[in-house]
């Protein structure tokens, strides 16, 4: 059994704080011998924004010809998918923010056309997570970037209940995340759990 | 002294519903005398913000390109509606990145604190927000309002109202709507008169 992790890391920054927080669930995740790890940085994806053109709603496919043509596939084959997003001004970064507007596909899939996304076998048992970092030490810094997070998974047959979120306020300079009490720790038990999770819901 | 209105859309296809209200924002502007103005995002050429902090050190963007121009026409205008639909209950990913250049402006307020806006000049710069969203939920605007505060605040406006129309699917589209095109029509003329008055002052 090889479970698939397809994992964005959102920001424009590499190896910043969100990014770093998504390496370590990564690394905890790969001490399993059976998990396939892909990462994505979305700065290297060559993800075009949504025209917001709605073909999609009768083509069952995006009419734009750029990275989505892969990501498309894998984002459907993935066991557990994760995206990391710096906060900007708020919200979710715009890079980041692109790639969810672009599952308009799956949305115009699923509601419109009313087709499947995943084979019914594989329903309920996709696992999502959101690791975000800010600057900002206000608690409510994520709120905003959480109901987009939501209808990217939403979209693509992850459920809400399905979606784990670690976010962590309080760091910007690079490398500050390091310093964190709790970060690494907490991004090293949700990759385990992650993974024992699926391995349940795979094996039952 | 004629007040300025700058429009800004945010919406990666031209004339659906949000720019569709935008202009009538705009003609209602334009009618109480207002000089008005509109500046497409999709016409423009401008990266993400990187992230890099570089502003941080002096307040100034490394980044050139059309953003820097459009945050200052911004900075020139009365008043600023800026547009965009909602797509994945959030603004367009062309408007936050857009927003998200303002970064610099963040960092002068807080970082190298060279620019700071008094209460009047809040008072005399009006940010609107406009948007129109195909869900019917109530709700589906409001992860829309924090960016839009941060950019508002940033480039001195007061967020002074939204105009906002939800559950386009149902009414197949803007025109269709019962009140939005003409309350975005008379809201442009009352933000007129009001900036004007205070000119006066």
């Amino acid at each position: 059994m090889t479970i698939k992790v397809l994992a964005f890391a959102g920001s424009p920054r590499r190896n910043g704080n969100s990014e770093t927080l998504l390496d370590w669930v990564l690394a905890s995740m790969a001490e399993d011998p059976e998990v396939a790890i892909e990462k994505v940085p979305l700065t290297e994806a060559n993800i075009n924004i949504c025209r917001g053109c709605n073909a999609c709603e009768k083509l069952n496919k995006c009419i734009q010809r750029d990275g989505m043509d892969i990501y498309h596939d894998k984002i459907i084959e993935a066991d557990i998918i994760l995206l990391s997003s710096p906060i900007f001004c708020m919200g979710i970064a715009a890079l980041p923010k692109a790639l969810i507007d672009r599952m308009q596909v799956f949305r115009s899939r699923k509601f419109v056309l009313k087709l499947p996304i995943v084979p019914p076998e594989r329903k309920g048992k996709r696992l999502g997570a959101f690791l975000a970092s800010a600057g900002q030490d206000w608690p409510h810094v994520f709120d905003a970037a959480i109901p987009s997070v939501k209808c990217f998974y939403h979209v693509i047959d992850i459920r809400d209940a399905d979606i784990s979120y670690l976010m962590i306020n309080h760091v910007d300079e690079k490398g500050a995340i390091d310093k964190h009490p709790t970060a690494k720790a907490d991004a090293t038990k949700l990759g385990k759990t992650m993974i024992a999770e699926l391995k349940k819901r795979l094996a039952a | 002294m004629t007040v300025v209105v700058l429009g800004i859309s945010g919406s990666p296809h031209r004339h659906g519903n949000t720019e569709t209200l935008l202009d009538s924002f705009l003609d209602g502007a334009g009618s109480a005398g207002g000089s008005v103005e509109k500046v497409i995002l999709k016409d423009l050429g401008y990266s993400a913000c990187r992230g890099c902090n570089a502003c941080h050190k002096d307040g100034n963007c490394i980044v050139k390109d059309d953003a820097l121009p459009l945050f200052d026409r911004m900075m020139a205008a009365d008043c600023v509606a800026v547009a965009s639909p909602i797509y994945s209950m959030g603004i367009t990913a062309q408007l936050k990145g857009f927003i998200d250049r303002g970064q610099f402006l963040w960092a002068r307020r807080f970082v190298t604190k060279t620019l700071e806006f008094s209460p009047e000049h809040l008072a005399r710069h009006k940010g609107i927000f406009i948007s129109t969203a195909g869900q019917n939920w109530s709700h589906v605007f409001d992860g829309a309002y924090p960016s839009l505060t941060a950019l508002f605040h940033d480039a001195g406006f007061e967020y002074y109202d939204n105009i906002v129309a939800n559950n386009m699917d149902e009414y197949k589209g803007i025109k269709n709507h019962p009140t939005a095109m003409n309350d975005a029509f008379l809201k442009g003329q009352q933000v007129v008169a009001v900036l004007e008055a205070l000119k006066k002052q």
